[in-house]
């Protein structure tokens, strides 16, 4: 049994100090005997044991006979989070692995901006990788972030792009709920977007922020979930409702 | 090399990689691939709400229509 208690840098005085500007990490392991903790530890951040620092807080004993006295071994491990570089190759060489697997020619560019590893596939531009709607795209921006996510690196988020598609759609989009913004506008009437996903949502939502005779909502379960426009009636206070910004 | 992809992919997923078992059954046109793996592991390919799984057959799809030929992942309890 593993038991992880995760601990702020701030909370552990232990791990401050010289390492407190680096992104440190702090697990607790309990296992049988502290070989047992520092093994599971290992596998468990998926890195090897010279990369961590352990600090045995009980050596577990196994009792008498394994009767009497049973104690767990236990050991604090404080480990680096995986800085944002490396994650960005080794979400790259997921990434060209599985497209390799594809069989078309691809060459990825890995480039880290805001806190995001971006992963820009240069293709041949048939549009295969997008899929219907970037489905494929999506899928694969999600199995590489699931991967990535079990190698270790937490807390990365990675956006695949091919040929622009993500920066196109998004400015598309855009352009949709501006207009759809004006005709509710014009008509005093609500407006509903087709289905989308959670981030074609956001896409729209954030669109029309600014624009305070409107107000969007998203409506509806699952797949089906899609984006109504309301127009805000004058005189009244301009309400903002949480949702609008917040749930996408 | 369909049967590859998937394989690469349930390996990169699942806490016991040595587990995973990939057959690919083909047909003239259509391509069955079984995928295996360890009991506890079954939850890591399916994904919540499947959607691990759809992920894998979406990209299944896409290298398969590459090669004009149709492709059906089936992840085997």
């Amino acid at each position: 049994m593993i038991t992880i208690s995760p601990y702020s840098t701030s909370t552990n005085p232990s791990a401050t100090g010289a390492l407190s500007e680096e992104s440190m990490s702090v697990l607790e392991f309990e296992e049988k005997s502290v070989e047992e903790a520092i093994a599971a530890a290992c596998q468990k951040l998926n890195l090897p044991r010279e990369k961590l620092e352990i600090e045995i807080l009980s050596k577990g004993s196994s009792g008498i006979f394994g009767i009497v006295g049973v104690r767990k071994a236990k050991i604090r491990v404080t480990f680096q989070e995986m800085p944002l570089e490396a994650a960005a190759d080794q979400a790259k060489e997921i990434l060209a692995e599985i497209l390799k697997h594809v069989d078309v020619p691809t060459v990825i560019e890995p480039v880290v901006k805001d806190d995001c590893v971006y992963l820009n596939i240069i293709s041949n531009g048939s549009g295969l990788l997008i899929g219907k709607r970037g489905k494929t795209l999506s899928a694969l921006q999600y199995l590489v972030t699931r991967i990535l996510h079990r190698m270790g690196g937490e807390n990365v988020s990675v956006i695949v792009d091919t040929e622009n598609y993500r920066s196109k759609r998004e400015m598309s989009l855009m352009e949709l709920a501006q207009q759809l913004g004006e005709k509710v506008k014009k008509s005093k009437r609500s407006l509903t977007t087709g289905p989308m996903n959670a981030q074609d949502r956001r896409i729209v939502h954030l669109a029309l922020k600014e624009d305070h005779e409107v107000r969007t909502k998203s409506k509806g379960e699952g797949n089906l979930r899609r984006v109504v426009i309301y127009p805000v009636r004058k005189g009244r206070k301009q309400q903002r409702p949480a949702e609008s910004q917040e749930e996408v | 090399m369909l049967k590859e992809l998937i394989e690469f992919m349930a390996r990169a997923l699942v806490d016991n990689p040595d587990k995973v078992k990939v057959s690919e059954i083909e047909g003239e046109q259509t391509s069955v691939i079984e995928l295996r793996v360890a009991k506890e592991d079954l939850g890591k390919v399916i994904g919540k709400q499947g959607r691990t799984a759809r992920a894998m057959r979406t990209i299944l799809s896409a290298a398969s229509t590459k090669i004009r030929k149709r492709a059906v992942l089936e992840i085997i309890e």
